[in-house]
């Protein structure tokens, strides 16, 4: 690793008078690697567009990445930011200011060099509300937008209303000017580059162009011959000709894909699919390797109280600390582990997710299962009695009941609140478990707010800055509580999330996020439970990959598609 | 016989405009629209979800958003998809090619095995063979098509293995390469043959259920001819076995099993169903079910609108086929 680094430098000091293009290094700097090929990977549906101002979800934005280029990203191996076009950037003015140094020899596909036009073009339109882009909250900090002007042709200066940590990755799509320019003019910038465009007028930037998109079917790129990077040794990159999506809607059918060796790479979803990978590698039918358990998705679970609940009783109760409390304690997150995931996972305590190394922390309050010490604090906020029925009361004989919902379908939450809901019963505490349509959940948090609790999920990501929407007082997913009254924690989580999002010094940053995963855990706004396993699995014809001790959930199986190579 | 067909044509107006009005209803009344996915998205603003319920036009009243889109479909358009930003016919067309290929193969295989089975079923009542076959028309209308199709990818998996070569193709419906060129590049007729063979274990899959129905349908229908005076009669006059089965039973036993081509032309743009999602077969059902997953309305009114249409015309087509080989029907 640290050799790596070093090369990097050397390499970047070498050459700096000259156009610079950008060095991939792969994960094993020995490996020889072999040039030409197809990766292959299965994709659950078809891309919606090739426009990055319109991409909605990923199997667009998949596709998209792999040929629209982006200022800066994540460096796989440090998670730190990493310039990608832009060749180096300099953060001034306390962070008020950052200088994207572009790399001069970077073009399109269509030989068109990328230049600062391009960048401050596409800030442009993703910041247009007209356009309403996805990236669209990446250019406005609280209400106030990024300002984005040009210096010269390589040299790119955005001023932020006020320092804002994550700026530099945000990983937003460039697109070539001279194409979109025309059509933004004439308002119909989100109607270029629809599925039905013929590829080869997509205009490529990334290491991919596209080749091929048949509906239903598969997506073909084939490798970009200007792309702007290199490898450590100065060849071009990417290795690969072609990187292939088969379209496949069943899981199952996907699953047999991968066993039958038409797919490089897969993640195995339950404990079942690792099974039958396991087998049928053991068995000597399929030239492949897994990784059961190497690490947890970003994807989390929790349970939480609606503290807006039009029952003053009911209210009161879930804005108590003990009574919050008492429920962790009824998570018996062993078995949930065991019987919803299959016995692959790992508990949840605190909202930031377990891959976010940087961030993460275990150093927080445990709740841990324990049914009596549960029925002791539930005995201190006044239910000491049961019924004839065997249910816990307070002094006025009000049952302690309360009903949970979850998403109807998704086998994992139905099950965690199963057994959650058994567990409470077997003290006396009422839980009504009801799945129900997911949209009918979403318009019950944030609409009609007519719930007790509910178990759902966020998508999570590794920038805790990005979750600023759950956290802060007026967030539109603080969705235990919509005020007007907040608990005195409430109000020091927004103190901190504000402050993580503008500090800029990586130490502190951690500091204020240990102390805010510290508050949730304490406090229980959310009660989490269990994280899913990540369970990688590749054909063994592939190079350029991790090996287990780096595989993770958020950079996944290979640093760079650039420097994967087909081994055979 | 035109003044029938006439009328019956006006009817289908206002039957077309319920139907739709109705589908449209459901969907609204159905909780949610296509944004709601989006809303518990930590990474969108509030004013981000509010701007493009407007952009879509979900915001507005049910009844304007239903105008709007039958004021369309006067000119042939049939709206945008809100999730693939494009003219929703765009979207479908190749939807609907793909999955004919597969209904027009099972119809084919459907009828050119129920028939001849269903005759001999008929005529060899509670035979063994008749039982054998009785036993799997019913297991073929037990098992349901997804799982069929789940045991049929698995069985394309084992015959890979034992074999050590492809002998039926692991979902999909079209190679990429054949014999060493991209699909799209090498001749026609290999291209048709790759797609002949991927659709191999669809149209088995999808075929069963239907020739299970029909074995039966025909069955009984050969049964109930046999019964008749006329072939009695027939009989009586001493004509041969065989002509009195092929020529006056087989010809008016068939009468309903020709009436009900008609409603193939639904069909052929209804799909071939699941066993499309598990095999891959980029046909309408996976489209479908993503559509009406994500509330992309206007493609789930798209399809509804034509299948209506279709399901109209292939009723009268089957009344109008049953009225010219049935004699006993008349319409005056």
């Amino acid at each position: 690793m640290k050799k790596t680094v070093l090369l990097l430098a050397a390499l970047a000091l070498g050459g700096a008078a000259l156009a610079q293009p950008k060095v991939f290094q792969g994960p094993d700097p020995d490996a020889t690697p072999k040039m030409g090929g197809d990766f292959r990977v299965n994709s659950i549906s078809d891309p919606k567009t090739f426009n990055p101002f319109v991409a909605k979800e990923t199997s667009s934005t998949n596709v998209i990445d792999l040929f629209l280029p982006s200022l800066t990203g994540y460096n796989p191996y440090t998670i730190e930011p990493d310039g990608m076009l832009a060749e180096s950037f300099e953060v001034k003015n306390n962070g008020l200011t950052i200088v994207f140094r572009l790399r001069k020899d970077a073009k399109w596909s269509d030989g068109t060099p990328i230049t600062a036009d391009d960048v401050i073009f596409s800030a442009q339109v993703h910041a247009d509300e007209e356009v309403n882009s996805n990236s669209r909250s990446s250019f406005f900090i609280d209400g106030s937008p990024v300002i984005w002007t040009k210096i010269d042709d390589y040299t790119v200066q955005a001023d932020f209303p006020k320092p804002f940590a994550p700026a530099l990755l945000q990983g937003w799509s460039i697109v070539p000017k001279h194409i979109f320019e025309p059509a933004y003019k004439e308002g119909r910038v989100t109607e270029l580059w629809d599925v039905g465009t013929d590829p080869s007028e997509i205009v490529s930037g990334g290491p991919f162009m596209l080749e091929q998109f048949v509906p239903g079917e598969r997506i073909v790129l084939k490798r970009n011959p200007n792309y702007w990077g290199v490898d450590p040794e100065g060849r071009a990159v990417p290795y690969l000709d072609r990187y292939i999506f088969t379209v496949v809607p069943d899981l199952n059918a996907s699953l047999a894909k991968f066993l039958a060796g038409e797919t490089d790479i897969y993640t195995a979803s339950d404990a079942d699919q690792v099974a039958q990978i396991i087998e049928r590698i053991d068995s000597g039918r399929l030239d492949a390797e897994i990784f059961p358990n190497a690490d947890v998705n970003f994807g989390t679970n929790f349970i939480f109280f609606n503290w807006n609940n039009e029952d003053p009783w009911k209210a009161q109760l879930f804005r108590n600390k003990k009574f919050r409390q008492a429920m962790a304690h009824l998570m018996d997150k062993e078995s949930m582990i065991e019987l919803a995931l299959g016995g692959l996972g790992q508990p949840q305590w605190s909202p930031i997710s377990i891959p976010a190394k940087q961030f993460f922390t275990d150093d927080v309050p445990k709740f841990e299962f324990n049914p009596e010490r549960a029925a002791e604090l539930l005995a201190e906020i006044g239910f000491r009695t049961k019924n004839e029925d065997g249910w816990l009361v307070d002094a006025s004989g009000r049952v302690l009941e309360f009903t949970l919902f979850t998403n109807q379908g998704n086998n994992v939450r139905e099950k965690i609140a199963q057994i959650f809901a058994e567990d409470a019963r077997a003290i006396g505490v009422k839980v009504n478990f009801t799945p129900i349509d997911f949209n009918e959940l979403v318009r019950k948090i944030l609409n009609t707010r007519d719930f007790d609790a509910i178990l759902v999920g966020l998508t999570d990501g590794i920038e805790p800055a990005f979750s600023r929407n759950v956290w802060e007082l007026d967030g539109a997913l603080h969705m235990w509580n919509y005020g007007p009254e907040f608990e005195s924690f409430e109000i020091l989580i927004d103190k901190l999330m504000k402050q993580g999002a503008t500090t800029l010094d990586q130490e502190k940053r951690r500091e204020i996020y240990v102390q805010f995963q510290k508050v949730v855990a304490e406090n229980l706004p959310l009660i989490y439970t269990v994280a899913g396993a990540y369970n990688p699995a590749r054909l063994k014809r592939l190079g350029g990959v991790f090996g287990e001790e780096d595989l993770n959930s958020f950079v996944g199986q290979f640093p760079y598609i650039e420097t994967v190579f087909i081994d055979q | 016989m035109a003044a029938y067909l006439v009328r019956r044509l006006l009817q289908l107006i206002p039957t077309f405009f319920g139907a739709t009005f109705l589908a449209f209803l459901v969907i609204q009344l159905a909780p949610g629209d296509f944004v709601t996915r989006l809303e518990l998205d930590p990474s969108y603003e509030r004013e981000q979800i509010a701007q493009l319920r407007a952009q879509f036009g979900l915001d507005q009243p049910f009844t304007v958003q239903y105008a709007k889109w039958l004021s369309g479909l006067m000119k042939g358009y049939l709206g945008v998809s809100l999730s693939y930003q494009t003219d929703v016919w765009t979207v479908l067309k190749p939807r609907i090619l793909n999955s004919m290929v597969l209904v027009v193969l099972s119809v084919i295989l459907i009828y050119a095995v129920s028939i001849p089975v269903g005759i001999y079923s008929a005529l060899r009542q509670y035979s063994l063979g008749d039982r054998v076959l009785t036993f799997l028309a019913f297991f073929g209308l037990a098992v349901p098509n997804f799982f069929f199709a789940l045991l049929m990818l698995y069985f394309a998996l084992w015959l890979q293995d034992v074999s050590g070569s492809q002998i039926l193709p692991i979902g999909g419906m079209r190679s990429q390469m054949i014999g060493g060129v991209d699909f799209f590049e090498a001749p026609k007729w290999r291209q048709w043959l790759d797609i002949l063979w991927h659709a191999i274990p669809p149209v088995i899959v999808a075929a069963t259920a239907g020739m299970a129905g029909l074995v039966r349908v025909m069955r009984g229908q050969m049964l109930e001819t046999l019964s008749q005076d006329y072939v009695r009669t027939a009989r009586a006059k001493g004509l041969s076995e065989r002509v009195v089965i092929y020529k006056h039973t087989l010809r008016n036993a068939i009468i309903p099993l020709v009436a009900q081509i008609g409603f193939l032309l639904p069909d052929l743009i209804g799909g071939a169903g699941l066993v499309e999602v598990v095999m891959a077969w980029p046909g309408l059902t996976p489209m479908l079910l993503e559509a009406l997953f994500s509330i992309d309305q206007y493609v789930i009114m798209g399809l509804i609108a034509i299948s209506s249409i279709l399901l109209m015309l292939g009723n009268l087509l089957s009344d109008l086929l049953l009225a010219w080989v049935d004699p006993r029907i008349r319409y005056s």
